[in-house]
């Protein structure tokens, strides 16, 4: 077969069947894939409430309709006789390293922090990432440097925390050490890490109406 | 074998990153592990095999003068088709690879291929192509990633081999990634040298 | 304050080039001479202020409500690939001093990532608009900051790379890679900036 030649007519005869073809089969790709996405972004949300409030353990819990209020949504959970186990907020930090930082808290009847997920973030990838674990696990110096490690490196155990489970916004102070608070922030990601508690104490005030880091940043903002 | 001679020649003759240098930006971005640059890797390749098939089936029927054109909605409308499976199947992936999925239509190395090879040969010896050059640039990615993840977290695709105090974190950051694909590159060249020695 | 807060965010803690990654192409490829890196960096800056008003335009006014979403990827780069187009033949009529100097950067921008991709940040409104509603002025803005930000990082470069050219380098380093790993120390210092931007939006009280 000899190549179409260059004049007007088949060039934008061609652009325009291609585009159009490539147009036709791209909303019969997304009519296919919409469903699945609709899916995966209710399913997300659906375990991200089970897996903030309840965990892994296998009670039978109601989800009440969302409630949505000053941009925080709030979902919450009750066990099957009726009685509230938590409530699951979706809180979003407008000043995370690249962006909105968005994470789901899930906080028991007296405020305690039960679990968190971040559902949206913008950060470095790998970096900024790591706040997907770092807030629920204890200090991993203490456990790596203990044996061979302090052995080679000859390292003290740095004794510091940075998991938030079971902590309360309403008593512990909720904010980086390096601002005076209780928690650690992320190697080399201390910008990531205020936003992220950043956003925690705004859904638990949003909740509660205060949280214990309330009165320092107040000061510190003046300085 | 000629299908082989071009697969082979995709991952090491002209391997996109190490020799072409072509495709720099998702090279440098979503390497910061193995895994996220494999999985980079992988969608390149996606793309890259489905443009050249197409635009090797269509170059008779293409005028010169709209080729680039052409070749670009042919390319996008892969990489849109890409971004959508993605999101519906591996949700997880799309959000840490974010803006470098679009991305993937600007990629020098899929449009540079489309011109330089399909508009040339025929669909078999263009799916080759497409499949060396692609598997080419993942290995690469990957090797960039799984260095990067080693000396910047000490971990190997996701596990933790070394303790976190060991860690360099520099190289999980942007200087890392210019760094680390100096040495490599570096090392390409000074083993091609001595070969040619 | 946050528009300045933007400004200098895009330009200096989050240049484009320097630690997102986007236009790595031309700022490896254009860097050998600071005349031609400063031609590129105005070619970009000028292309990407008019790509981001028409994919924005394009994004709010046509795809959201005609519910076309899916279509952004493979209108944007036709877009962008005509509005190059446009530019060049414009640019040659009206001011053919100024063709002269930016004519041959134009071909390139087209698969210059970094267009494309602010300009899908801008008309999604998933970049750093400091607490502001990402409206298309501040997408504006958000989009020339980074175009500085681009230009900068190239012109330095090509300064540096400039130098590097008088000195002795071993064999194996010759060409790319000496360039990258001048790019990764580059980079490096582009990281001091980093908190710059909080510590003036304390300053400022935002």
């Amino acid at each position: 077969m000899k190549k179409l030649e260059s004049n007007l007519k088949n060039m934008a005869v061609v652009l325009t069947v291609i585009s159009v073809v490539a147009a036709g089969l791209l909303a019969w790709v997304n009519g296919v894939t919409k469903t699945a996405i609709d899916r995966i972004n209710e399913q997300t949300v659906a375990d991200g409430i089970k897996s903030v409030t309840i965990g892994d353990s296998d009670v039978e819990f109601t989800v009440a309709a969302p409630q949505e209020k000053n941009g925080f949504i709030f979902h919450k959970v009750s066990d099957a006789a009726g009685n509230t186990i938590g409530t699951a907020v979706e809180s979003t930090d407008h000043n995370g390293f690249g962006g909105d930082l968005k994470v789901m808290v899930g906080f028991g009847p007296e405020g305690e922090i039960l679990g968190y997920k971040v559902l949206q973030h913008s950060e470095t990838p790998g970096l900024g990432a790591q706040a997907d674990d770092w807030f629920r696990q204890a200090s991993t110096d203490q456990a790596a440097q203990s044996g061979f490690a302090s052995f080679l490196l000859g390292a003290p155990a740095k004794a510091g925390n940075h998991n938030i489970i079971g902590m309360n916004p309403g008593d512990d102070m909720l904010t980086v050490s390096k601002d005076g608070g209780e928690v650690d922030a992320i190697t080399a990601s201390t910008i990531t890490s205020k936003a992220f508690l950043r956003a925690v104490n705004a859904a638990y005030k949003e909740l509660f109406g205060y949280t214990a880091a309330d009165g320092v940043s107040g000061a510190s903002s003046q300085n | 074998m000629n299908c082989f001679k071009t697969l082979v020649n995709g991952i090491v003759k002209e391997n996109p990153t190490f020799v072409l240098l072509l495709g720099m930006c998702p090279t440098l971005a979503t390497t910061s592990s193995a895994l996220n640059g494999m999985g980079m890797g992988v969608a390149t390749m996606f793309v890259l095999i489905c443009s050249n098939v197409f635009i090797s089936l269509l170059k008779n029927v293409i005028p010169d003068g709209v080729r680039i054109p052409c070749y670009i909605v042919v390319i996008a409308s892969f990489v849109t088709i890409l971004q959508m499976l993605m999101q519906a199947y591996v949700p997880s992936l799309y959000q840490t690879l974010g803006i470098f999925i679009p991305l993937i239509v600007v990629n020098c190395i899929i449009l540079g291929r489309a011109e330089a090879f399909a508009a040339k040969n025929n669909v078999l010896q263009s799916l080759c192509d497409g499949i060396g050059i692609g598997l080419g640039f993942t290995i690469a990615l990957t090797l960039l990633g799984m260095v990067r993840e080693l000396l910047g977290k000490g971990a190997f695709f996701g596990h933790q081999v070394l303790p976190e105090s060991m860690n360099m974190l520099v190289f999980v950051l942007a200087p890392g990634a210019f760094i680390t694909l100096g040495l490599l590159i570096a090392l390409v060249n000074s083993i091609k040298n001595r070969k040619a020695e | 304050m946050a528009y300045f807060l933007i400004f200098i965010s895009a330009i200096f803690v989050n240049n484009i080039v320097l630690s997102q990654f986007l236009g790595i192409c031309p700022f490896l490829g254009v860097s050998k001479k600071v005349s031609t890196a400063a031609g590129m960096g105005i070619a970009v800056t000028f292309v990407l202020t008019v790509a981001v008003i028409v994919t924005y335009a394009l994004q709010h006014w046509v795809l959201d409500p005609l519910g076309l979403g899916y279509l952004q990827t493979i209108l944007f780069i036709l877009v962008i690939a005509g509005l190059v187009q446009m530019l060049e033949t414009i640019l040659k009529k009206v001011s053919p001093s100024l063709y002269q100097a930016l004519g041959i950067f134009l071909p390139l921008i087209t698969t210059n990532c970094c267009i494309l991709g602010v300009s899908i940040l801008v008309a999604n409104g998933t970049y750093n608009a400091q607490g502001l509603e990402p409206t298309l002025l501040v997408g504006v803005l958000y989009a020339f900051s980074t175009a500085i930000g681009f230009a900068l990082a190239l012109i330095i470069f090509a300064g540096i790379r400039q130098q590097l050219a008088t000195v002795r380098i071993p064999k194996g380093m010759q060409g790319m890679a000496i360039a990258l790993i001048t790019a990764g120390l580059l980079a490096m210092a582009f990281m001091g900036f980093s908190g710059v931007d909080h510590g003036i939006a304390t300053l400022a009280g935002i």
